[in-house]
């Protein structure tokens, strides 16, 4: 079998079944997390539980990342805070801005918008990657990441790194014909897709929800009276 | 009469010596033969003994002074004779003309002046004379499905004329992306089970001279290598020779700076395509494309796809009817779930995640009432 062919196949029937697969998996588990129900106000809260869900994100999202030295999840550890906000940070710019990835998105949800320079894309990839590397060692030797570490954790580490790593391997044209590289990329690409809905990879859509409800008991702001 | 040098057959015509040479230096470009050591690592060649034959020409040179000429048989199956109208009104006209009309074509369907039994019995004896010697090349691809009816020449299938003439040939060159790979007709649903030549002869060495249609230099440039050298040019994993098929035409695009810079062309009227962006946005095909369109070109070397502003289809690639739409992004996956398949994935997700949460809710309960 030729690379043109495990191309084929990886970007035909194989990510066709990732991504259903992963849409499956991932409606399963919300689903299951959500029709459990959560509690009711015995009482009427004081503050607007709807503002607090919009100002716990705005904060997430436009506060804390620009004064991060604030809080103390930044303080105690800054080298997971920096090195895990960049690495999310190249994955929104790789995966949203870049190029080939938003003809992606625009074949499967029909619209496209404007991307970065591939200078700018290529350098966040290789911020992200070294920024996965640098968490692993820390992983690895950090006295109680250590002790909580297992091999979900690994697995989930590796099922990111190496679609990074092959993407930027095919993009610098490093160990192969192209379609080679890019075979290898989409089958990475494929087996994380499977791999999100078993995994805490999940947490990209499970964060939103979880983020949410802990907004609207901020919100809450006491009894009113 | 192949009987005769090439040399011999060009003098015959009126070729003046300096016309040969000049046709020796083409074929040597032609075939992307390398320079000497010497030469090619740009020092003064009065460091070395400059020797006559060293030259890549002078190579040439002595090949059509001695070599005799080559017989060529070329079929046609199910194809649009698109090959051979390109190869007709090449860039090159001595080397479309050496091919023509110094090699020998012994049978051509659609360059012959004959027709009918006369040229089928032309063949029939070529192929005789010629057993082991000839070239066999091939346009077009051969139908399997109803035992081969869907191509028909002289009541006989290209299943037929492919093997008979196919066993005694020295080499096969499949031209097009049809004879090479099954081209249009192999698209799905691939209703006559089209083949390309090398899915069927396994006994013979193929040569894949792939593109829809193929570069004209990279077909008579690859009879011409086998009739000089007497051997097939090196060959990549699907066949084809590493000169013409060596380098993306991604690689060798004179759009390529502005695909770095990230500078697109989005539709086929807007202010990028005018300004000569790269068409990848567009669903240009160049990256995962093998062919020398990007530095042959076509007419004369004038222009190619890419250049005129359309994308590249990926014509020189297996299956590139049904490699993703034509202005679908290379990077897009090549099958789009339907909104009915996301829905029923979600919809039977979000089924099972309610139902799981309604067994462990009664299980809850249960054990709470149990306790």
């Amino acid at each position: 079998m030729n690379s043109q062919a495990v191309l084929e196949f990886a970007r035909g029937p194989f990510f066709y079944f990732a991504l259903l697969f992963m849409l499956f998996g991932l409606a399963f588990r919300l689903f299951s997390v959500i029709s459990l129900g959560w509690s009711r106000d015995r009482v009427s809260p004081m503050g607007s539980k709807t503002k607090g869900v919009v100002v716990t994100f705005l904060k997430a999202f436009l506060i804390w990342p620009f004064i991060p030295w604030v809080k103390n999840t930044f303080n105690r550890n800054p080298l997971i805070y920096i090195g895990g906000g960049l690495f999310h940070l190249s994955l929104f710019v790789v995966i949203i801005l870049g190029t080939p990835h938003m003809l992606v998105w625009k074949s499967l949800i029909g619209f496209g918008w404007a991307t970065l320079p591939l200078p700018i894309v290529d350098w966040m990839s290789a911020i992200g990657i070294i920024a996965m590397v640098i968490l692993l060692i820390n992983r690895r030797i950090h006295p109680v990441l250590k002790l909580i570490s297992g091999p979900a954790e690994f697995f989930a580490w590796l099922f990111v790194f190496l679609p990074m790593l092959t993407g930027y391997m095919m993009t610098h044209h490093i160990g192969g014909s192209y379609e080679a590289l890019y075979a290898r990329h989409m089958i990475t690409v494929d087996v994380l897709m499977i791999w999100i809905p078993l995994s805490r990879i999940s947490h990209f859509v499970f964060y939103f929800f979880s983020r949410a409800i802990h907004g609207q008991e901020f919100g809450k702001r006491g009894v009113a009276v | 009469m192949p009987e005769e040098t090439i040399k011999k057959n060009l003098v015959d015509k009126g070729v003046s010596r300096r016309d040969f040479l000049k046709l020796s230096g083409l074929l040597a470009a032609a075939m992307g033969m390398q320079l000497p050591p010497l030469q090619e690592s740009g020092l003064p060649m009065s460091l070395g003994t400059p020797v006559r034959g060293a030259q890549t020409e002078h190579a040439i040179l002595h090949a059509l002074e001695t070599k005799m000429r080559l017989p060529v048989i070329w079929l046609e199956f199910q194809d649009c004779t698109g090959c051979t109208e390109a190869v007709s009104r090449s860039v090159s006209p001595s080397l479309t003309n050496l091919v023509l009309n110094t090699l020998t074509i012994e049978y051509h369907e659609t360059l012959s002046a004959a027709a009918g039994y006369q040229v089928e019995q032309a063949k029939q004896e070529a192929m005789k004379k010629y057993a082991g010697q000839y070239i066999l090349v091939v346009e077009g691809s051969i139908p399997l499905a109803n035992d081969g009816a869907y191509c028909v020449i002289g009541g006989r299938t290209a299943l037929e004329h492919l093997k008979e003439a196919a066993s005694g040939a020295a080499a096969i060159i499949a031209v097009g992306n049809c004879a090479a790979y099954g081209g249009l007709p192999k698209a799905k649903p691939n209703p006559t089970d089209a083949k390309g030549v090398w899915e069927i002869i396994t006994d013979k060495p193929v040569v894949n001279i792939s593109g829809c249609p193929a570069i004209p230099e990279a077909t008579t440039g690859t009879i011409a290598h086998f009739a000089i050298f007497g051997t097939l040019p090196e060959l990549d994993n699907l066949n084809r020779p590493k000169t013409f098929y060596g380098k993306t035409v991604h690689d060798r695009c004179l759009r390529r700076p502005f695909y770095e810079a990230g500078k697109f062309a989005l539709s086929f009227d807007d202010e990028g395509a005018r300004e000569g962006h790269c068409l990848y946005k567009l669903g240009c095909k160049g990256p995962t494309t093998y062919n020398a369109c990007a530095s042959i070109k076509w007419d004369q070397g004038l222009s190619f796809p890419v250049q005129s502003g359309h994308p590249c289809l990926g014509c020189s690639e297996p299956n590139f009817w049904d490699g993703g739409g034509f202005y679908q992004g290379q990077s897009a996956p090549l099958d789009r779930p339907t909104v009915a398949a996301v829905g029923a994935a979600v919809g039977a997700g979000a089924a099972l995640g309610i139902g799981a949460a309604l067994v462990n809710q009664s299980r809850k309960k249960a054990k709470k009432g149990g306790s």
